[in-house]
């Protein structure tokens, strides 16, 4: 996969207003965005998240500051419209061709995102015939096929059905296992709750770090920092370390026998028994299991169950 | 950034094939010159005639295919390949599709006129004129072009006057003297007469320069909309 490492995207100073007199919707943004990161932006509605994200994908310019060392990018809006004369099939071949793929690579990398999120059947139909659920899984594959090394999500999961969320949630997840970069805005404070690398908050023109999962802060009445994790207990070649920068930088402790017990959020646990079956030499998988949700982890939320652990019906 | 213009490019011209917002301009046009075009009338003026018609049209063509897009679809575009080449594209395939139209017209005055001058008394010849009278549709095609990009958005975003501005525009360019559409136009015009052709070089140079600077305008302002 082709890596700017040399450069890691920086904004330095950053803000934007609109008009030569309008109020500042953002200033002094200072953000650091490394490769491999799952950055969370929250804020209230007309905090100036979104502006920040068009800033980030590049569709905006910032009025002072600079943003440097942007990568290959695409950027998934909340709602894509139905007016455009293509079918779904050929809206993703051309914006495959727009992201440098050749043709029929774009066509195969459309097919199957589409596949993937359910909508194959929907390829010939014309865009403006798609139900909404149906146009965002188109908008959300334009950028996946790519394969971008920063993802911009604006609320990207509104409009998909369950199904499809967990889709995305899934390809987000191998997105940054493969070293790409993805920054998101969802209005679910447990979108991707325990994944995200780093949270920010947007407020009054600024952008604040928060902690990661800090049960003391919770967003919007509901902790975001512990989400459905999973247990993975692998064993690897006598004596020998667990391979080095695992997806989801994953918890580990010594499990019965000689196995490893590797927790990891759980939209992460694909991508990580990827690395450790692919690695050289590869690791065995003994079990895959749900955790138990961390005692202490959810206040805000008294009386019910931790998000993901419900039992499906 | 990876994105290839000509990708672009043929995305935007899809886009406008398919939105079929290309037929006003095409009935206007061809209109147009069944109006004024008539069997057996001196070939010059005729060029002249279409190329004078065809500055309003590409204006037309040009804020057509700026403002063809959604935004949400402009936004996934100009993430993947920058504001201002999905703009730039946007106003390549305008430019294709007047120049569609240019050579059409091109095509309708050579079948029906006549190649001599006005008067009916020098011989005009045929292939000459035709180069000359496609110089002066391009020069009046990008000068329309340059002022379609100036009078839509991102460069004039208010809606309600890019319409009124850009026609009093193209008249402007097309009846003032010092402008190089209304020069190519006078030497189609005073050729007719005197049943020589003039190339308008001088014109097209000095066209050139003032639809690329509109355009280069209009694709640095494509990231500062809003």
């Amino acid at each position: 996969m082709p890596r700017q490492e040399a450069q890691r995207m920086r904004l330095d100073g950053v803000g934007r207003r609109y008009g030569l007199r309008g109020p500042w919707v953002l200033r002094e943004v200072r953000l650091d965005v490394p490769a491999g990161a799952l950055l969370r932006i929250e804020g209230t509605n007309g905090s100036g998240k979104s502006t920040l994200l068009r800033l980030l994908a590049g569709i905006d310019r910032p009025t002072t500051g600079r943003i440097t060392g942007r990568p290959r990018t695409a950027y998934v809006p909340e709602r894509f419209p139905a007016a455009l004369p293509f079918t779904a099939a050929g809206y993703l071949a051309h914006l495959g061709r727009v992201h440098g793929l050749r043709t029929p690579e774009a066509a195969d990398r459309a097919a199957e995102w589409l596949a993937r999120f359910g909508a194959a059947g929907h390829a010939r139909t014309p865009l403006a015939e798609l139900s909404k659920g149906t146009s965002q899984k188109v908008a959300v594959a334009q950028a996946l096929l790519a394969e971008p090394e920063l993802l911009v999500l604006d609320e990207a999961w509104t409009g998909l059905d369950p199904a499809a969320r967990d889709t995305l949630d899934r390809a987000v997840a191998e997105r940054v296992a493969a070293g790409g970069t993805v920054v998101f805005v969802d209005h679910d404070p447990r979108r991707l709750a325990g994944a995200a690398s780093a949270r920010y908050r947007v407020a009054d023109g600024r952008l604040l770090p928060r902690e990661r999962g800090t049960a003391a802060e919770p967003a919007d009445g509901v902790d975001a920092g512990a989400g459905p994790r999973t247990v993975v207990e692998a064993e690897g070649p006598p004596g020998s370390p667990p391979p080095s920068g695992l997806p989801g930088a994953p918890d580990l402790a010594p499990g019965p026998g000689n196995s490893l017990r590797l927790t990891v959020a759980t939209v992460h646990s694909d991508a990580l028994l990827r690395a450790l079956l692919t690695a050289r030499p590869p690791w065995h998988i003994r079990a895959v299991a749900a955790d138990e949700p961390p005692g202490p982890g959810t206040p805000g939320t008294p009386g019910t169950p931790a998000p993901g652990e419900a039992p499906r019906p | 950034m990876t994105a290839s213009l000509p990708a672009l490019v043929r995305y935007q011209a899809a886009l406008l094939v398919g939105s079929y917002r290309w037929l006003p301009p095409l009935l206007a046009y061809a209109a147009f010159l069944a109006i004024g075009v008539q069997t057996g009338g001196p070939i010059l003026d005729a060029y002249g005639y279409a190329a004078g018609g065809l500055l309003p049209v590409s204006v037309w063509l040009a804020r057509i295919c700026a403002t063809n897009e959604p935004p949400a679809a402009r936004s996934c575009v100009a993430a993947a390949a920058g504001p201002g080449r999905a703009h730039l594209a946007a106003l390549l395939a305008a430019v294709g599709a007047a120049l569609v139209l240019a050579l059409a017209g091109a095509a309708f005055v050579a079948l029906l006129s006549d190649p001599h001058s006005t008067g009916h008394r020098v011989a005009v010849p045929v292939l000459p004129a035709t180069g000359a009278g496609l110089l002066t549709a391009l020069v009046c095609l990008l000068l329309g072009i340059g002022i379609g990009a100036l009078c839509s958005p991102p460069v004039l975003r208010r809606p309600g006057w890019g319409v009124p501005v850009g026609l009093i525009a193209a008249l402007l360019v097309l009846v003032l003297g010092a402008s190089p559409a209304n020069a190519a136009l006078r030497g189609m015009i005073t050729g007719s007469e005197r049943g020589t052709v003039t190339v308008p070089w001088l014109s097209l140079a000095v066209a050139v320069p003032l639809a690329s600077a509109a355009t280069a305008l209009a694709c640095a302002l494509g990231g500062r909309r809003g």
